[in-house]
């Protein structure tokens, strides 16, 4: 034993957070006298500075070679313990922390149980620590170029800002022009700023930045790599006009004979199938809707060119400049780029699904964005073209709603918008009278409140109470509601009814989450890192988002994302370097035979094999560690997770005194992790028998490390998994039914095993499988000590494979 | 009956407050376990109800208002008021509540709870709703004429002959059948609203 490290071991009071609950001073005096702990300390704060010195000096003073750490999260200070050590002259990979916070002391009320299950996760934490190796990160030199994924206001606004600091920046954009919802807005509440006046110049910069390159019409379609060195595949949808030729004379719009409702205009006004998607477009170029175009449309257009025998083709023949070009296919480009910004904004609510409000039975009926482009066209009722006298604005139409078509965060900027709208109204028509139906007047930014009190002043009618219903009668619409404040029902007639409707996540986010893996909330916005320290990153190094794309947000907070944006972007990339986790799989030569079952296992290509040898790329292994546990011979394995650590870990975490059910789970180290964090904080009590060994992934557990568990001392195994990990949940069914089948033959009941998947927000979901499992474990008759006295000599004389 | 809500009001007048905010909040947890109380909390009093619904003017109390009040543990205001009873379960509210506030079934609920803890206000309300089961209970389904003559306030002659001309009208028009029409299994609707609890008091 003399060989074996000393440990120094700290335990965190949190100011009453952990102390409340659990009883340091027993678990220091428990914890001290174990083999090879030299240091055993208690304090108030350990995050703070003095806490962080008193660690540095012991390790300096005491010559400690292993720190464990007994406080919060890893997801909340590993990295700041792992600076405190990585100062003292220690790697920072010989620290170990354990989680007595968030998995016990807030989760727990009884301080019997939950300073037994402290002493046990320290216990599982020294034994783990004794194994741990030194380790260094791999540093690689990033690429100096960002890719923008959207051209609103939120992406123009970034790359410009990194462009200005001498970044390649590639802005993706998925309509024929960048400008996004920005520039279809008339006026900007609250300063009556004219929307195109402020955003066009912006939109011209960035056409003709030298930094900047855009791609309309445009697409990821897959994202390769890690941050600091992605490698993008953008695909290019044909436009079928060459925007370099196009002079944008308008000449083809004129001849073509097929007209549509326009998206820029919201559907009010028609465009032809050419067009030139509005007057201040980036690029200024036509484009060719495929879907409306006759000749893309004509199935025998392939019997001749455009023109020729009764197929159409008018647009090709007048333009002067010859940019039309139906051959025009998708185009796929690859790009590298050092870091992703994510701004793909929000699309609006469909009002229809707000039944009572009648959206789409009269044309008079509409929503504020089509109100915006009214205003723009000449305020006029889409029906008549009469000016508008009576207006109604209805808030809150599908916001704040738990209705199953309905989104329940606010929407942020109805309020506003209508109060804006109704301003200009006043102004517009002087004897209109603008009504505002609302739930609550929300006026939280800088100058909104003024501008509230300014449309009381200009005697806009407010009335307190969601609009019940809209009923089209004739020309005329009548609204009715309850007017709260008064307590009385009011029944009005109106000209034009504008609906506020909920800004909602574009229909694809999913998708695009899915192919940068990086998570969504539960609105189904990108999620931020940290609400409020880390609120453009996402939990991926080098992907970032703002704007619209992480909730309901106006255009002050959009630009002022973008700029925090590309301020984190550049800081990123100006290191110059980025580096891979040392925390990946490596071959243990001398065991391997070649049998090559590793290569198929690995979802990322990282394991080729050779003609006399297999080898692991260190940069493409995700750590997944779903390979490990195949290896007939044993030759593979993780590092900073190895057999040996992981066997240590779970000895001690079952290991010790009393009958109490000893339940372990193993929860994989992101997703599934951060959940059971989440309940932590929300203080959501669960048994104090569960306790947590944080793992890579599921993956990494073979049937070896199931028997120890039992031969130690569990009573039975939970395992969670992340539902964005690259083992999905077939694969964790399928090993565990097969973990199932070897423990019947040992005599031990395969419903001791349990797994789940589990999303971030859905802690509720594990937590109760815990309450579950532990009531169900504990109607089971207990392991006796012969089984697992006969279990420890089987682990001791063969050796087993999964 | 209004001393009851007198007598009840200065007990609630007379507690101190911690068992004031106890008793609001066993209110609360009474009326959410109800059917249809599941989401009182949710309610963000946007008016919604109120604004759409038909026998509104005859309430003294708005839908919103009530949910206000039971959050607010106001038990014999919302037991003792005419909306509950006013109500025609016509569900408009319930459909367009944004919270999923289940109203119409919330009333029902509020209906028997009254009736229960006889906090019934004065007027037909109550006993239309027990008169009502009590005939369903009968013939297991609408028998008008039992119900009207149940209804009718026999010492008052004004109304007698009115409703007498209104009942020949009906009458003659087809309106109300004469024989008590009768449905083969009565007894099973009997057996379902024991169940069901709805039989009135």
């Amino acid at each position: 034993m003399s060989q074996k490290p000393s440990v120094g071991i700290f335990i965190c009071h949190c100011g009453g957070n952990i102390s409340d609950t659990v009883d340091v001073a027993r678990v220091k005096e428990t914890i001290g006298t174990l083999d090879q702990v030299k240091v055993t300390e208690t304090f108030e704060y350990l995050c703070s500075n003095p806490g962080q010195e008193m660690i540095k000096n012991a390790i300096k003073e005491k010559g400690l070679e292993r720190v464990v750490v007994a406080s919060c999260s890893p997801r909340m200070h590993l990295d700041t313990f792992r600076q405190v050590v990585k100062s003292a002259g220690l790697n920072p990979y010989l620290l170990e922390m354990v989680n007595i916070r968030e998995q016990c002391s807030w989760v727990h009320d009884d301080k019997e149980k939950a300073t037994n299950k402290t002493i046990a996760l320290v216990r599982a934490a020294v034994q783990r620590a004794l194994y741990l190796e030194p380790l260094t990160p791999e540093k690689l030199k990033v690429t100096e170029s960002v890719l923008v994924i959207g051209g609103g206001i939120a992406g123009i606004y970034s790359a410009l800002e990194l462009a200005d600091k001498g970044y390649q920046v590639y802005l993706v954009e998925r309509n024929p022009s960048i400008g996004g919802h920005m520039a279809q807005l008339s006026k900007t509440f609250p300063t009556f700023d004219c929307s195109a006046c402020i955003l066009t110049p912006k939109m011209v910069s960035v056409a003709h930045h030298p930094n900047i390159k855009i791609f309309t019409n445009a697409e990821p379609i897959l994202v390769r790599g890690f941050s600091g060195r992605f490698e993008v595949r953008i695909k290019v949808k044909p436009r079928y006009v060459d925007i370099q030729r196009c002079k944008a004379c308008e000449e083809c719009a004129k001849n073509c004979s097929v007209e549509k409702p326009s998206g820029f205009e919201e559907d009010l006004v028609q465009e032809t199938a050419i067009h030139i998607p509005f007057k201040q477009a980036i690029p200024n170029a036509s484009v060719i809707d495929k879907d409306y175009c006759l000749y893309l449309t004509d199935f025998l257009a392939i019997l001749g060119p455009p023109g020729s025998r009764g197929v159409c083709g008018r647009c090709q023949k007048n333009c002067k400049s010859d940019a039309i070009n139906f051959r025009q296919k998708d185009e796929l480009i690859d790009l590298k780029v050092g870091a992703i910004i994510v701004s793909t904004g929000f699309s609006l609510m469909d009002s229809k699904l707000v039944g009572q409000y009648s959206f789409g039975f009269h044309p008079d009926i509409i929503t504020n964005l089509q109100f915006e482009r009214l205003m723009l066209q000449g305020l006029h009722k889409p029906s008549t073209g009469e000016v508008p006298k009576k207006v109604a604005f209805i808030l809150c139409v599908g916001s704040r709603s738990e209705a199953t078509d309905g989104y329940s965060s606010c929407c942020k900027i109805g309020c506003m918008t209508a109060i804006k709208d109704a301003l200009l109204l006043d102004k517009a028509v002087p004897e209109a009278e603008p009504w505002i139906f609302y739930t609550d007047v929300r006026a939280y930014g800088k100058g909104y409140e003024e501008f509230y009190a300014k449309a009381r002043e200009h005697l806009t009618t407010f009335v307190r109470g969601r609009a019940a219903e809209v009923i089209p009668n004739g020309n005329s619409l009548i609204v009715k509601a309850e007017d709260t404040l008064l307590g009385k029902q009011i029944e009005e007639q109106f000209d034009l009814v504008v609906l506020s409707p909920a800004l909602i996540p574009n229909k694809d986010t999913k998708e695009l989450a899915d192919m940068l893996g990086i998570d969504l909330g539960p609105d189904g916005f990108f999620l931020e890192a940290h609400h409020k320290l880390r609120g453009v990153e996402t939990k991926r190094k080098g992907i970032f988002v703002a704007g619209a794309a992480l909730g309901p947000k106006d255009i002050r907070e959009t630009t002022m994302e973008s700029m925090a944006v590309a301020s984190k972007v550049a800081t990123f990339l100006g290191r110059g370097e980025t580096s891979i986790s040392p925390e990946v799989v490596y071959l243990i030569p001398e065991r391997c035979d070649l049998c090559g079952t590793c290569v198929d296992q690995c979802p990322e290509k990282a394991i080729t094999k050779g003609k006399n040898e297999v080898t692991i790329n260190p940069i493409s292994c995700n750590g997944c560690s779903i390979c490990v546990p195949t290896c007939p011979k044993e030759a593979l394995d993780l590092k900073n997770t190895t057999e040996e650590q992981m066997i240590a870990q779970i000895k001690g975490i079952a290991e010790g005194e009393g009958t109490a059910l000893k339940i372990i789970a193993f929860i994989e180290k992101r997703t599934a992790y951060g959940s059971a964090d989440l309940g932590g904080q929300s203080r959501r009590t669960y048994s104090p028998e569960i306790r947590i060994i944080r793992v890579p992934s599921v993956a990494r557990l073979g049937i070896k490390h199931v028997l120890h568990a039992f031969a130690a001392g569990a009573d039975g195994l939970i395992f969670v998994e992340g539902d964005d990990s690259t083992f999905k949940e077939d694969k964790v069914r399928e090993r565990v039914i097969l973990f199932k089948k070897d423990l019947g033959k040992f005599g031990i009941q395969p419903l001791r095993l349990q797994h789940s998947i589990t999303t971030l927000p859905q802690y509720e979901k594990t937590l109760s499988l815990f309450d579950d499992f532990v009531e169900r474990v504990k109607k089971m008759t207990p392991i006796n000590k012969e089984k697992r006295e006969e279990l420890k000599k089987y682990l001791e004389g063969e050796k087993i494979v999964a | 009956m209004s001393h009851e809500k007198d007598k009840l009001s200065a007990e609630a007048k007379n507690i101190p407050q911690g068992e004031r905010k106890e008793s609001r909040k066993a209110f609360i947890k009474e009326v959410m376990k109800m059917p249809g109380g599941e989401k009182i909390l949710e309610c963000i009093q946007c008016g919604s109800c109120a604004g759409g619904c038909p026998t509104r003017f005859a309430m003294d109390y708005s839908p919103m208002q009530i949910i206000k009040m039971i959050n607010l543990g106001m038990r014999e205001e919302v037991l003792l008021s005419s909306t509950i009873w006013v109500c025609s379960t016509c569900y408009t509210c319930t459909t367009r509540c944004p919270r999923e506030v289940n109203f119409t079934m919330l009333m029902m609920s509020l209906k028997n709870e009254a009736i229960r803890k006889n906090l019934v206000k004065d007027g037909v309300n109550a006993k239309f709703h027990k008169y009502f089961f009590e005939v369903i209970n009968k013939y297991g389904r609408m028998y008008e004429p039992e119900l009207f003559f149940k209804l009718l306030d026999k010492t008052d002659v004004y109304s007698l002959r009115h409703s007498a001309s209104l009942g020949l009208r009906m009458l003659r028009k087809g309106k109300m059948p004469i024989k008590a029409p009768k449905i083969e299994q009565t007894p099973w609707v009997s057996k379902m609203l024991e169940k069901t609890d709805e039989k009135g008091v």
